[in-house]
């Protein structure tokens, strides 16, 4: 039996009901030559088939059981069992956004604590309850930066990844904004405190750094900026497993905070879902995209929870809105909390020193190489290892991947604004998975690159 | 059916102290960090909380959620229809989930193969030319819709000139906050007294001016837009495009396409038509279609294939560049090739006949009840107004979820007074139609004072939102509740 009126006595019965003995009768008000007469796609196959047909297409992939050093952006982190054990829970899983909170106090509560958490981390006043993805809220946060200003200039720093810049762009492209570029010293990695100062005009908005920046340094000039900022917002793109061990933007004097949040308990996933993080302080609050959840009191004076400050949002200001944001990721917000409340703090701290420590460590081991160059950046990397190469590194990825191991990622794949200060430089990017067996298979490999 | 969610009075993470248990490898004890002081954080005030006390929190949080494992969910242009458990488990599944997205081609073949399929696969339904998976969701896949528009435009050298983009009054909120954010103008077309697009409204607005109109057929209202072919010619003739919001896509799927229709852009929302789940608010996707003429304007890279090779396909000359990080949200487009893959032509097809039948179900119960404004013959949902029983969309809506049975969507289209918009999809029995129907119809008998005291089988009564909106209590402020 399928599941048809013709043939499902259920259906028959509806359809008697409704007052139809054809199914075209409930499509009459399509014009006949707008009707379809061929759905090109195969007939439908058993959940037996379609799961062997999937897993014979996954047999195409390599990576799972290779060595990894490729970051830059989406970590290889260690995540707990149970963060997939509570975001695979159907309640949580297959529910809408939670549009009548008296039946999603579990979600609303969830996401309430996940802003705590990014708003503790981040060291901001509040956080939203999710965005999409690390480059999109940074695009998101920019258009928020304007809002509040109407300032014209944007500095961003001249090594900034292409991607992340190309997504900036798109959610610029109906404003009155233009990205100014300021310099990064090219022997430390650090941005140049004296280009900001001197691209600073009244017409500047906002400055946006990144720690670590794009070319993975722990940047030392970053806490200066607010000594030189004058009427600018700061856009801290941050990184939020390093915020276990470094300050949070707040202390330096940021006034939004975006982030890539993948590293909290997400899977790599080929780069998605993932999670968008932002922050901000209070006084922008309405200025500010996406879903916010709030603390209230239901009509019996119990603590209870709600999606609020929706005057902002699409479904009731449309064309006025701060943003077009309607589905966001909060599974992955979910996720995100659940990480950070299974790792607790100590837990995160760990994570992240662990992280430098093995970055230290293998910048030292590669350093070494009779391959690499006798100049490497002096600034200190978190988790993306940038090394100078005596030689081209295009094709090195591919020579790793032969040996059976993922990394050495071109510095000119991902920023062509970098490339020109730093020669043939590649990355290899630690997590707290990293071994020392791994870095010696690494070592041992590029010696003979 | 009786019914009673789980109340806890959970406190809130915070309040937890029971030690951090989660064991981690890496490095033991406080650790000497060469970095100047001023980088270093000093404190982290978060809870150190056991495993076991996360996952029971995070568990008795769940059982306070209603979701659609739970039974029928009817909000309107929302969709929300069962979400297959195998494609949980192809999702699940390694060999995709442990891929890094900047990873060799040669080394992805099997990640790339599902997008590519996926991409033929919605130009086989939509009949379009070319796709972009890359929008995370169904709003960023308007804005890419509208950039896309923009650039469109630019290039013809007429974008100084196209400033506009008309939208019906029945449109969902996001259409006119994407195109503002676009840059363009938003003028809103009025609907005619059946429920669909007023023509001579939509002739007196559309000029040289004119960048787009953007619409959903069928309509918010759930009634399809029979004059679409004199629409499109319309817009066409004043030169501008044609966009297809494809949140309401599950009324037709199969049956027409707005490749067919004349639309020259379209998204779709796979957390609703190809039954993602949509994890208490997302992730989504939004892919996006479009057809030949705008195949150079799309985001890049789109999945080529080379005989049995997929690759990125960067060559669009007239790219709008990049809307997302990478390639999409993977996890969710490939939830969504299982769900295509397991239903097939034949599947597809069923679902969209039965949704519909569903939704004129309900539809003809209800009629005689409550005022079921416009046209009789509903898609693939149904917009009724409670104004004649003299009980509030609203108190219905609470009333309704003291049953356990979600509520549909509420005061939305805005042009339906004390509108609920009814979308039951096809994955649900006659018996939840019925439970469903059976107490939308109580609630209209109840006294307003009566209906007024809904919820009290929940965890929480009705909240405070003006109170919540005025303290913007936003995050935990350090003290305890002392449940």
């Amino acid at each position: 039996m399928d599941d048809s009126m013709q043939s499902n006595p259920e259906k028959q019965e509806i359809a008697e009901f409704v007052g139809i003995s054809d199914e075209m009768e409930l499509f009459s008000d399509i014009p006949k030559k707008f009707r379809k007469t061929d759905l090109k796609i195969s007939p439908g196959i058993s959940e037996y088939e379609v799961i062997s047909r999937a897993l014979s297409i996954g047999e195409l992939n390599r990576g799972p059981d290779m060595i990894n050093f490729l970051g830059n952006g989406i970590y290889d982190r260690v995540v707990p069992s149970t963060v997939d054990s509570i975001i695979g829970r159907s309640e949580f899983l297959t529910a809408y956004t939670p549009y009548q909170a008296e039946m999603s106090q579990g979600a609303l509560q969830s996401l309430f604590e996940y802003q705590t958490y990014m708003a503790e981390l981040t060291g901001m006043d509040i956080s939203n309850s999710s965005m999409y993805d690390g480059f999109s809220t940074l695009g998101e946060a920019v258009r928020m930066a304007h809002r509040i200003n109407e300032k014209r200039d944007i500095l961003i720093p001249a090594n900034i990844y292409d991607d992340k810049q190309k997504v900036i762009e798109s959610y610029l492209y109906g404003l009155p904004v233009r990205l100014v570029r300021y310099s990064v010293d090219s022997k430390s990695g650090f941005i140049n405190i004296d280009d900001i100062q001197s691209r600073i005009t009244d017409d500047t908005s906002a400055i946006v750094v990144e720690m670590p920046n794009a070319l993975g340094i722990i940047d030392e000039n970053v806490p200066k900026i607010q000594q030189i900022r004058k009427n600018a917002l700061i856009i801290a793109y941050v990184d939020p497993v390093s915020l276990g061990m470094l300050s949070p933007p707040g202390e330096y004097g940021a006034d939004i905070v975006a982030a890539e949040g993948q590293q909290l308990g997400i899977h790599m996933n080929f780069g998605g879902p993932t999670l968008g993080i932002l922050s901000f302080r209070k006084d922008y609050v309405r200025k500010s995209p996406g879903r916010i959840i709030g603390e209230t009191v239901d009509s019996n004076g119990k603590r209870a929870y709600v999606m609020t400050l929706q005057t902002r949002e699409q479904h009731i200001r449309r064309e006025k809105a701060t943003s077009n944001i309607c589905t966001n990721q909060a599974l992955m917000a979910i996720a995100a909390t659940v990480y950070l409340g299974t790792v607790g703090p100590s837990g995160l701290r760990k994570i992240a020193e662990t992280t430098y420590l093995n970055s230290r460590k293998l910048k030292e081991k590669l350093g070494g190489l009779k391959v690499a160059d006798k100049q490497q950046l002096t600034g200190k990397p978190f988790s993306d290892v940038l090394v100078s190469f005596r030689k081209d590194v295009n094709g090195l990825q591919e020579f790793l991947s032969t040996r059976g191991i993922n990394g050495g990622l071109a510095l000119s794949r991902v920023s062509s604004g970098a490339a020109s200060d730093v020669r043939n430089g590649a990355f290899f990017s630690t997590t707290e998975k990293t071994t020392d067996g791994a870095i010696a298979k690494l070592a041992e490999a590029l010696e003979v690159f | 059916m009786a019914y009673h969610e789980a109340v806890y009075d959970e406190p809130l993470i915070f309040e937890y102290r029971s030690g951090t248990t989660y064991k981690l490898p890496g490095v033991e004890g406080k650790q000497k960090i060469d970095l100047p002081e001023n980088l270093l954080r000093k404190e982290l005030n978060l809870p150190e909380v056991s495993e076991y006390d996360v996952v029971r929190h995070y568990t008795r949080l769940s059982q306070m959620n209603y979701s659609v494992d739970l039974g029928i969910y009817p909000l309107g242009s929302c969709t929300m229809k069962f979400n297959p458990k195998y494609a949980d488990a192809i999702a699940s599944f390694r060999q995709f989930s442990e891929m890094h997205p900047l990873q060799l081609q040669s080394e992805t073949q099997g990640e790339l193969k599902i997008l590519y399929e996926l991409q033929e696969y919605l130009k086989a339904i939509s009949d379009m030319d070319a796709v972009t998976l890359q929008p995370l969701a169904g709003a960023q896949g308007e804005y890419t819709g509208i950039l896309i528009t923009r650039k469109y435009f630019e290039v013809k050298g007429e974008l100084g000139t196209r400033t506009d983009v008309l939208i019906p009054d029945s449109a969902h909120g996001t259409n006119p906050a994407s195109a503002a954010m676009g840059g363009f103008n938003v003028i809103e077309i009025p609907s005619s007294e059946n429920g669909t697009v007023n023509l001579d409204a939509l002739k007196a607005a559309l000029s040289e001016h004119t960048a787009a109109f953007m619409i959903t057929n069928p309509n918010t209202l759930g009634i399809f837009e029979d004059h679409i072919e004199e629409i499109a010619k319309m817009v066409h003739d004043a030169g501008a495009l044609l966009y297809y919001d494809g949140a309401n896509f599950n009324g037709i799927l199969g049956v027409t396409s707005p490749g067919i229709m004349g639309f020259d852009i379209v998204h779709f929302n796979l957390h609703k038509t190809f039954a993602t789940p949509h994890g208490s608010g997302g992730p989504g996707a939004g892919p996006v279609g479009v057809k030949s003429h705008l195949k150079d304007f799309l985001p890049v890279p789109v999945i080529g294939k080379d005989g049995d090779r997929c690759f990125l396909d960067y060559s669009a000359k007239h790219t709008i560049g990049k809307v997302s990080s990478y390639t999409g949200s993977f996890m969710v487009l490939l939830r969504a090739w299982a769900y295509i893959t397991y239903h097939g032509s034949d599947g597809l097809r069923r679902n969209t006949v039965n949704a519909v039948l569903n939704t004129n179900y309900i539809r003809k119960r209800l009629e005689g009840r409550f005022s079921i404004p416009y046209k009789t013959l509903k898609k693939h949902e149904v917009v009724i107004s409670t104004e004649n029983t003299g009980i509030r969309a609203l108190d219905a809506a609470k009333y309704l979820i003291d049953q356990g049975v979600h509520a549909p969507t509420i005061y939305f289209p805005l042009i339906v007074h004390e509108a609920m918009m009814i979308e039951p999809t096809e994955t649900v029995s006659k018996q939840d139609l019925d439970r469903f129907v059976d107490a939308l119809i109580e609630s209209s008998k109840l006294s307003p004072e009566e209906v007024k005291k809904h919820p009290m089988n929940l965890p929480v009564s009705r909240p405070d939102e003006v109170k919540a909106a005025r303290d913007m209590k936003v995050r935990w402020d350090g003290s305890t509740h002392g449940n």
